[in-house]
């Protein structure tokens, strides 16, 4: 909330003062280029001295490629990374929509029904407690070895986050508005659709952060386990036959996936953002 | 301007618009029920501006939120326009201490708030929020969202969103505590303006005697405990009230028995309820 000056209370139509716009125009074509500038040179940086490192300290390659070695495997092998990638990313996707799904879904009925809270939110923190990595064999014992048992443990580790931070959210709202809401005879889903679920997007999609770099870490983990495809294999096969190059390749590609995955939550988050910002002009 | 709520119009005039008898409030607590309205009653007529005024903790918001319908009573009864009050009500616009706005709601979209809610058509109610807006000097700040608009700005969009689906009682919760002192005295002059143009009976809560004084065609003190209505003071003053008359010493000798009344009430200046007790009593 803006702080409310009386300097700026009087009837009269007086704009300047109190209508916050960019205030520092003047450098931020310098700001923005020292906040990109500088992670990339740190980044270039530590790229030259691995390289610098591997090619005097005679590294062997199985112990760590060099930087363009990797590049070089990308660059030739791009079409085995890309059909290993694929299904990785859509397994991703898949256990991070039903994570949110399920998760948005639990914090609803968190939120209005109190018997629900109660039986539901002391067992969801429990499992939280759970070092649930431990539990990644037996969706396989369970669900079998295709890819329904890695999106189902990657729903697993994803979901909580976003019901926590849902239904936080979901609480957030202010009381007085729900009291003008009841004041103006509005029904619970008028309330819920134009003021608790606006209120709680921040929070909704922090949790869709969160989850979905939890839902990578399962299906990876999954791929571990047992795979025929899928970058977690691909480190897990390559590693086995210490080919190093490999590996780091499908980690970089790996990355990619992610930030990608991350960036679609994120760009739906400046979308809705464009309708349910405070600051938003 | 739009006729939206004729029913209560066809009431006789001479009918209070609101009733309120005997009415009393006790909240069942862990350690022991407390009584957070005693009895009260109050009648009031079409177009006049009751104030309800006490210090902290005297249940003026509890029998205020009984009128809107937001709380229930546990004795007594409350009849608007001839009906009893069970919950809330179109006809009823309500303005809480905090503006309340939706942050990422423009102010004009604010106002039409209620529109959306009770279903209304958008259009011609747009019209309407923006001669609204206009009459508290806020045309050019349509557009903007709350973040951008002062605490007595935000405030003015709130009456305007109260009064944006004609509806015949304003109910006004310490509407102006908030604010600091300066600005508390533009919304006073404010609102008695917005009052000339649009007629509304209106019941007002308040701790501020001045405020009280100023505003009121009756001013109701509430105190004691438990807690009744000590005191109904009637047409303090003439309208249209300008700001000087706070200079008067017809309004010094008003804002005096009011003070007397409610330190009376109360047991004297020394014993009055912390402003802490409040939270405990109407929340």
């Amino acid at each position: 909330m803006a702080a409310s000056g009386f300097s700026s209370t009087g009837m009269g139509t007086e704009t300047g003062a109190i209508i916050a716009g960019p205030t520092a125009t003047r450098d931020t074509g310098l700001t923005r280029l020292r906040s990109a500038g500088l992670p990339l040179g740190l980044a270039a940086i530590v790229l030259v001295a691995w390289q610098l490192a591997v090619t005097l300290g005679h590294i062997p390659p199985v112990i760590l490629p060099s930087p363009i070695s990797i590049g070089k495997y990308i660059y030739e092998r791009y079409d085995i990374l890309l059909m290993h990638a694929v299904p990785t990313t859509l397994e991703s996707a898949a256990g991070f929509a039903i994570a949110t799904l399920l998760g948005i879904g639990l914090a609803i009925l968190i939120t209005y029904s109190e018997i629900a809270r109660e039986a539901l939110y002391p067992n969801l923190v429990f499992f939280q407690l759970i070092p649930k990595i431990a539990l990644a064999p037996l969706f396989i014992i369970w669900l079998g070895i295709g890819s329904q048992s890695r999106i189902a443990f990657a729903v697993f580790i994803a979901f909580f986050p976003v019901v926590i931070s849902t239904s936080a959210g979901f609480a957030s709202v202010d009381k007085s508005m729900l009291r003008l809401c009841r004041a103006l005879t509005a029904n619970e889903w008028q309330i819920f659709s134009s003021v608790r679920f606006p209120a709680a997007l921040p929070y909704i999609f922090s949790g869709m952060k969160i989850a979905i770099t939890l839902a990578i870490i399962g299906v990876i983990i999954g791929e571990f386990i047992t795979a025929q495809a899928g970058l977690g294999y691909l480190i897990i096969f390559a590693t086995a036959r210490a080919d190093t190059e490999i590996s780091m390749a499908a980690i970089v590609v790996l990355c990619v996936c992610g930030l990608l995955l991350y960036g679609l939550v994120a760009l739906a988050e400046s979308i809705a953002n464009r309708f349910y910002s405070a600051e938003n002009p | 301007m739009l006729a939206v709520q004729p029913a209560l119009d066809a009431m006789p005039a001479a009918e209070p618009l609101v009733s309120v008898t005997k009415v009393q409030k006790t909240y069942f607590t862990r350690q022991a029920p407390v009584q957070a309205v005693a009895s009260a009653s109050v009648d009031v007529a079409r177009g006049e501006f009751v104030s309800l005024l006490g210090p902290s903790g005297c249940g003026k918001s509890t029998l205020l939120m009984m009128i809107a319908g937001l709380e229930q009573p546990t004795g007594g009864s409350i009849l608007l326009g001839g009906t009893e009050v069970r919950q809330p009500r179109r006809e009823i616009g309500v303005i809480f201490q905090d503006a309340t706005l939706l942050p990422w709601k423009s102010a004009l979209d604010n106002v039409l708030f209620p529109v959306r809610i009770l279903k209304l058509p958008i259009e011609p109610y747009r019209r309407r929020a923006r001669e609204l807006l206009a009459m508290v000097g806020l045309s050019d700040f349509e557009n903007k969202k709350p973040w951008q608009l002062s605490g007595g700005m935000r405030q003015r969009v709130a009456i305007c969103r109260a009064l944006i689906h004609d509806p015949d009682i304003l109910l006004m919760d310490e509407p102006f505590s908030a604010l600091d002192a300066i600005t508390r005295d533009q919304m006073n002059v404010a609102l008695s303006e917005i009052l000339e143009t649009y007629k509304k009976t209106v019941i007002f809560v308040t701790h501020s005697i001045r405020e009280a004084a100023f505003l009121s065609d009756r001013v109701m003190v509430m105190g004691g405990r438990p807690s009744t209505i000590v005191l109904d003071m009637k047409k303090p003053f003439e309208r249209p009230r300008r700001f000087e008359i706070e200079e008067t010493p017809e309004f010094a000798a008003v804002c005096r028995k009011l003070r007397l009344t409610i330190e009376e009430a109360h047991g004297g200046p020394s014993q009055r309820p912390h402003a802490d007790q409040r939270a405990g009593v109407i929340e």
